[in-house]
This record gives structure tokens, sequence and C-alpha cells, in this order.
């Protein structure tokens, strides 16, 4: 089920337990600089290598804005352009480095309606074989007259 | 030093909390929100989301236009870099002020600093236009604690981002922990 770039999904369809469409990035130096700059982060840990690894990290790792940006793509790739994202809370752990995929996976966890929208709250992760690179909660909302 | 013990740096940031900091803010965006800054974001993260940049698309929505991709809030505010000498200050974009927290607990060896959360709360989504203004204010500061990466006091502020009407489109809560390198390992 998915909402992709094309329909949204319908609030009615979605119930707590189902799972996520998985998003495999594939993390590049260039996918972490292009997001650094993009968001107009300009710390050196997020595109100069000897800068980073002289400050313990063991590569140049993806700024927090990035890896929100990442999720926010994550959410709405799956539930669609009529989504409003409320809010994104993440945990962050392991960095995420060139050269190794951050795998994107989540599930519903509520369902509710609010006036004319329909609230969905996901538990989210994005983890590579560092171990998890954000945890968190994503919650947004789907107009209730897309019913029709 | 042990957590129990009373802790005079503690005590010093206390004073802090609830005051801004003056590192952060306010900070006045020096662009409005603007599709090229959107295009330059959906490229870079490869998010086709058509309410972004499709005036169509975004039309036939609830949003009844293009809208900003929300994560790009933080954005709209960051300081604008001065490049030259940006390593020799640990990163940052410009000079940092004496008197803010951070660099107190730096100067008291607290050197270190981890990212541990953030929270994005949207009020609404922005549309090109838009002018934003950040106010960032410190919230908590925590007893020195111990962790597997040396000794250390978690820091959260919270920063608020308000509009041309000065309504408040959204905020970001995030937390890093400030910590002792040459700590790391050891027992209080």
């Amino acid at each position: 089920m998915t909402g992709g770039s094309g329909v949204s999904l319908r609030f009615r369809d979605i119930a707590a337990g189902d799972e996520l469409t998985p998003l495999d990035l594939a993390v590049t130096a260039t996918v972490i600089v292009a997001g650094a700059i993009a968001s107009r982060d300009f710390m050196p840990v997020h595109h100069d290598r000897g800068f980073a690894t002289a400050q313990g990290a063991p590569d140049i790792f993806m700024n927090i804005l990035t890896t929100n940006g990442y999720v926010s793509r994550f959410v709405t790739d799956w539930a669609g352009p009529e989504t409003m994202l409320r809010s994104i809370s993440i945990r962050l752990g392991a960095p995420a480095v060139p050269d190794k995929i951050l795998r994107f996976t989540g599930r519903v966890t509520d369902t509710r309606q609010e006036g004319d929208e329909g609230v969905v709250e996901l538990a989210i992760r994005a983890a590579n074989d560092l171990g998890d690179h954000a945890t968190g909660t994503v919650v947004l909302s789907l107009p209730l007259d897309a019913l029709a | 030093m042990t957590d129990d013990e009373l802790d005079p740096l503690r005590a010093r940031l206390e004073a802090c909390i609830g005051e801004p900091l003056s590192e952060f803010g306010p900070a006045v965006a020096p662009d409005e929100v603007n599709l090229p800054m959107m295009r330059h974001w959906v490229d870079a993260l490869d998010d086709r989301n058509p309410v972004y940049l499709d005036a169509e698309r975004g039309a036939s929505t609830r949003f009844g236009g293009v809208v900003a991709p929300p994560a790009m809030l933080q954005t709209w505010t960051m300081q604008r870099p001065r490049i030259e000498g940006i390593a020799e200050r640990g990163g940052s974009s410009g000079e940092i002020a004496a008197d803010n927290p951070l660099t107190t607990l730096a100067d008291a060896g607290y050197t270190g600093t981890l990212a541990t959360n953030s929270e994005l709360e949207f009020e609404r989504y922005l549309r090109p236009g838009d002018r934003l203004q950040a106010s960032t204010v410190l919230e908590a500061i925590s007893d020195c604690k111990t962790t597997a990466i040396g000794r250390g006091y978690f820091v959260t502020w919270v920063t608020t981002y308000t509009d041309g009407a000065g309504e408040t489109v959204g905020r970001q809560r995030f937390r890093i922990l400030k910590f002792d390198p040459s700590s790391a390992g050891a027992r209080s």
C-alpha cells in the first residue's frame, strides 16, 4: 500500500499495525554533502573527511536537518501529497556515513479523528549496520474529505 | 565530582534557563521562503512529493498551491556562513558569544558535543514569500551525568519560528550532550 507521489492514502484505509513501505537510502558522500548544503549547514563534519575523522567520527556524517528531511520524504512517499506532518521527534544514535545503506522502516501506532482531519501516529526507525541512526515518532494528518 | 555534590558550574548555567541563547537568536531569515531553495532541497534529497514544486498539483491538494518541505523549517533561518576559518571555529558559522552557556561548558572542559534528540513541530506549512524569524531559549540543563563517552550535561533548547505577522509556524526542541572526552570510561 502506498500513496507514492501520486494519490494519497485514505485515512479510513490506515490502521494501527500497518507497515510503511521501507526506504533503502544508499548513503554516499554526495548524498551527505548535497543534504548539508541544501539545508545551509556548513559544519565541516558534514563535508570534510579529514575534519570529521579528527573529531573522532569514522567519516563525514549526515546532518540532522537532512535526517529529518529523509524522514519526511519516507513518510510522504508512503502517505501521499495530502499529508501534513505535525511533528517529527527523533532520538539520534549511530551516524549515517558514506557507503552504508540507511534503511527507513515504520509502523502505524495509532489513528484518530480530530475535526475534519484524520491523525496518524507512526513509529519510525532509520538504521545502518552501525546501529539505529534515528528512532522516533512522526504525527501526520490527512484530510477526511479526501474520502470522497 | 560525583553527581550528588554541589555543582557550581550547574548553578551558573541554571541562571541561563529561560533566557535567549545569544549565539542562536533571535535570527531573521536572510531570505524569504523561496522556490529556488525549495528546488535545491527537493533535488538534494530526491523528494518527489509534488506539492513542493508543482503549482498545478499543489493547487489540487488541500494546500491550494506549493508549500515548502516542512523539514526545511530550520534551514530558512540558518546563519549565513563565514567560510574562512570555519574549521578553526569548530564548525561554527560565525563568532560565538562569550556568555553562551555552551561556551561556558566548553571552557570548563566539556568540549565534546553529541546531539541526542530533535523534536520538530509544524503549526502550518510555509509558502514562498513567508519571512521567518527564530527565537531560541535555553529550556533545561541536566545534572552532571556519567555516560559511556564521558561525563557531561544534557542541554535542551527550544527554537520558536514565527512569520511576518508574528504567528508561530513551528518549533524545534533540540538536546545535546556536552561532555568531557577525557573522562570517557570514568566512574564517579
